[in-house]
């Protein structure tokens, strides 16, 4: 059982490879996706070896999300703040994707650490473009300030078609998500997961972390949004975040944790069910255990004509008495 | 966007190591050991005299500890280096000689696979797996039980290893999928015929000599020559130093002889750095680079219960497939898995194998009475590319971006209507033929 991370494994291992490799260098031509429809397609042509060209897909925006040019607010600014010179935005970006960079790992820092620090940034441009907007409210939070121009209720893209509100005050921020799910015993599994959820933060070991509330119906915050946005299958939860969750070290983590919500609840469901896979599988086998030991040593006797059957119809094998 | 517009998902579990991406790539995205390294340090320190009569608070204390070492667990590099680094985690290698052991460990291996690897959300993908040709089919309902059941998969197909290898060949030439395939992998030698897509599995060959016995050989032919490697690290070393340095020779006397005369030439060094002291050393590998792929043509330099080599194998698979497949079996002999990269070896395969073919051609002219025709020569081609390291990878991928992949899927739907029988057959689809 792991926590999600920010980087995305892969980008950071080709871009680590790509910087080992010396001057020479293969072309490269490959498309990956993430949870929830981030699309990356990343390329390195032989001629350019040192430069990757990387194209970002996002999930597609519900209606009442805001944008600006098609990626979330201060996405731009985000991509530029964080990567420096190393990042140039193609404008437009590739047919079918919307964002399109060009990495330059020539003008990677010499430092090895400062170099892989840069890297694993790279491998988080899913943080940085889709957090940005989140980052941006959460940061104005720590500052104990509003951001200027936003509405009381701002939706944020979280997965396809579907947001998540934010009802941004100077002193705390509350962070509403609808949940849904589509499978019948994932709606469930989900819907008592987050009930003991929000039971655990309510021990005394948690009494720091943002305070959070499952409800069956939308609470209070989503009054006046359209129905369409509104109908969970699996409730509806809120965060309700204060600025000691967002100082300066704690930003990051918290933008990411809140940005993917939804997965990690759908991980844990789907660990669960693995889980209780697991421990059914080890009680069958220890009942049939039970039930050979059972058995009469005519049974037994039985079974292994019947064994022996069965291997004739298994495939022949040269002297291995291994399969 | 729904799951048939999204690639399919692409994993091959080997005994050795895992293959996974997306369909439509060339390469895997990840190539990773398949092993886990399970936290035991609950289940082996419970006290057996707790048996007896447990108390209450005990009981749960044990429960909730088995719980927690449940969820403890680490897979592929990541696995070998807690292993390594303390002693409360265990390896278990999920798949042994092809055919998944500990189904326990083999679904939480898949569920890293895809949430911490790939990172992608199963309910979005179909998926194709892959099998080793012997298979039984309840193994089949079982993968298919876990990955709609505890996954939600959308679609799943369960392909065979050697008939994706064969498909590997696809977008290089033309499709050709008569042939056989021989794979050699880490901990599985199959010999395999195919014709027009289907396994012939009367003929099906395996052989206990596979890549990890390659290193375990040179690893014993280092500690006979006294090279000064950590016990700990030694498999681990000799089989770094078989991918990077082992070829097939032509002949080993007059290699033992070219090594002879131009040591320089042919000695290599290697330096690594004691795990436990930090100190460097170096090892020198000189005769176990071609002996250790020597193993393959003549086994009893290695192992004296198993002496067959491998072309002879391949012959007599081929001898005992349907008369009329014959040719074009020897016609197309593809390889792949990670043990058929060292230099040189279809060349070696392939003269070897023309020359029994061969003996065994003019033995029947010979005995022919003047005025009969003659048999035509047999060609014998063993087909080496580029990809072959992981050619059942990239059969997946290619067969897995065609639009027949998904019509030839198992659903969700019907798993559920007709129950996990269905994943017992995975019918061949167009692509494959
Ligand atoms: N370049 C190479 N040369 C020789 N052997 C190699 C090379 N690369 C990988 N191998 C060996 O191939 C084996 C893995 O092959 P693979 O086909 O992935 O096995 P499997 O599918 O059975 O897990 C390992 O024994 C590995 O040491
Ligand atoms: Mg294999």
């Amino acid at each position: 059982m792991i926590l999600l991370q920010s980087p995305s494994r892969f980008l950071l291992q080709i871009l680590q490879e790509r910087v080992l490799s010396g001057e020479k260098g293969m072309d490269i031509d490959c498309h990956t996706v993430e949870f929830d429809d981030v699309r990356y397609h990343i390329q390195f042509s032989m001629r350019n070896p040192k430069v990757m060209v990387l194209s970002v897909s996002l999930p597609l925006p519900p209606p009442e999300a805001i944008l600006h040019d098609d990626l979330p607010l201060g996405a731009v600014d985000a991509i530029k703040a964080t990567y420096g010179p190393v990042v140039q935005i193609l404008d437009p970006p590739k047919d079918g994707f919307d964002l399109t960079m060009k990495i330059n790992l020539t003008k990677l820092p010499p430092d090895e650490e400062q170099r892989n620090a840069i890297l694993t940034q790279i491998a988080s441009i899913r943080e940085v473009v889709l957090g940005a907007p989140l980052k941006l409210l959460l940061k104005h939070l720590a500052s104990k300030t509003v951001a200027p121009n936003v509405d009381k209720l701002v939706a944020l893209v979280h997965r396809p078609n579907e947001s998540f509100f934010l009802a941004p005050q100077a002193d705390k921020v509350t962070i509403v998500y609808p949940m849904r799910f589509q499978d019948s015993i994932d709606i469930v599994l989900a819907t008592s997961f987050l009930q003991e959820f929000v039971e655990a933060r309510r021990t005394a070991a948690l009494n720091n972390v943002p305070s959070c509330m499952w409800s069956p119906a939308p609470p209070l915050e989503l009054k006046g949004v359209p129905a369409d946005a509104l109908n969970a299958n699996a409730g509806f939860v809120t965060f309700v975040v204060y600025p000691r969750h967002v100082e300066s070290k704690k930003l990051d983590r918290t933008v990411w944790n809140l940005l993917t919500f939804h997965a990690y609840v759908s991980y844990h469901v789907k660990c669960s069910e693995g889980f209780m896979h697991t421990r059914m599988r080890r009680r069958v086998e220890s009942l049939i255990q039970a039930l050979d030991r059972a058995k009469s040593d005519a049974e037994k006797l039985k079974k292994l004509v019947h064994g022996a059957s069965f291997k004739r119809m298994s495939l022949k094998n040269e002297g291995d008495s291994r399969f | 966007m729904d799951a048939l517009s999204r690639p399919a998902v692409v994993i091959d579990n080997g005994t050795g190591y895992t293959k996974m991406g997306f369909a439509g790539n060339v390469e895997p995205c990840f190539i990773t050991p398949t092993v886990v390294a399970v936290n035991d340090s609950f289940s082996s320190s419970a006290p057996p005299a707790a048996r007896g009569a447990p108390a209450k608070g005990n009981w749960l204390a044990q429960h909730s500890a088995g719980v927690m070492a449940d969820l403890d667990f680490y897979i592929g590099e990541e696995a070998l280096a807690r292993s390594r680094a303390s002693s409360t985690y265990s390896l278990s290698y999920p798949i042994r000689n092809g055919q998944v052991e500990n189904w326990d460990t083999m679904e939480r291996f898949w569920q890293q696979c895809i949430f911490n690897y790939l990172r992608c959300d199963p309910e979005d993908h179909y998926f194709l797996l892959t099998e080793s040709p012997l298979t039984a089919p309840e193994t089949r309902e079982y993968t298919g039980e876990i990955m709609f059941e505890t996954f939600n998969v959308p679609g799943l197909y369960i392909a065979v290893q050697p008939v994706l290898a064969l498909a590997a060949g696809y977008t290089t030439t033309k499709c050709e999928m008569t042939g056989v395939v021989v794979d050699v992998g880490d901990g599985a030698t199959h010999i395999v015929p195919v014709a027009d897509g289907y396994v012939i599995g009367s003929s099906i060959r395996s052989i206990p000599i596979t890549g990890k016995d390659v290193t375990q050989f040179i690893q014993q032919l280092l500690k006979e020559r006294g090279e000064n490697i950590p016990p700990e690290e030694s498999f681990d070393v000799a089989r770094r130093l078989k991918e990077m340095y082992c070829y097939t020779s032509s002949d080993i006397v007059k290699e033992f002889n070219k090594h002879d005369r131009e040591p320089s030439k042919y000695i290599k060094h290697w330096g690594g750095i004691k795990p436990k002291t930090g100190a460097k050393y170096t090892v020198d590998i000189g005769y176990e680079r071609f002996l250790g792929p020597e193993i393959f043509f003549n086994p009893e330099i290695y192992n004296n219960d198993f002496t067959t080599p491998l072309q002879v194998v391949i012959d007599r698979c081929i001898q005992s497939s349907p008369i009329d497949t014959r040719r074009a079996l020897y016609k197309n002999i593809v390889l792949s898995g990670g043990s058929t990269m060292f230099k040189d070896f279809h060349r070696r395969l392939q003269r070897d194998l023309k020359k029994i073919v061969d003996a065994r051609l003019r033995a029947s002219n010979t005995r022919l009475i003047s005025g009969d025709p003659k048999a035509q020569p047999i060609e014998v081609n063993v087909v080496s590319h580029p990809i072959q390291r992981y050619a059942v990878w990239f059969g997946g991928s290619v067969l897995a971006s065609t639009a027949e992949f998904y019509e030839a899927c198992h659903t969700k739907a019907e798993y559920e209507e007709y129950g996990a029988s269905i994943c017992r057959s995975n019918p061949v689809f167009k692509g494959m033929y």
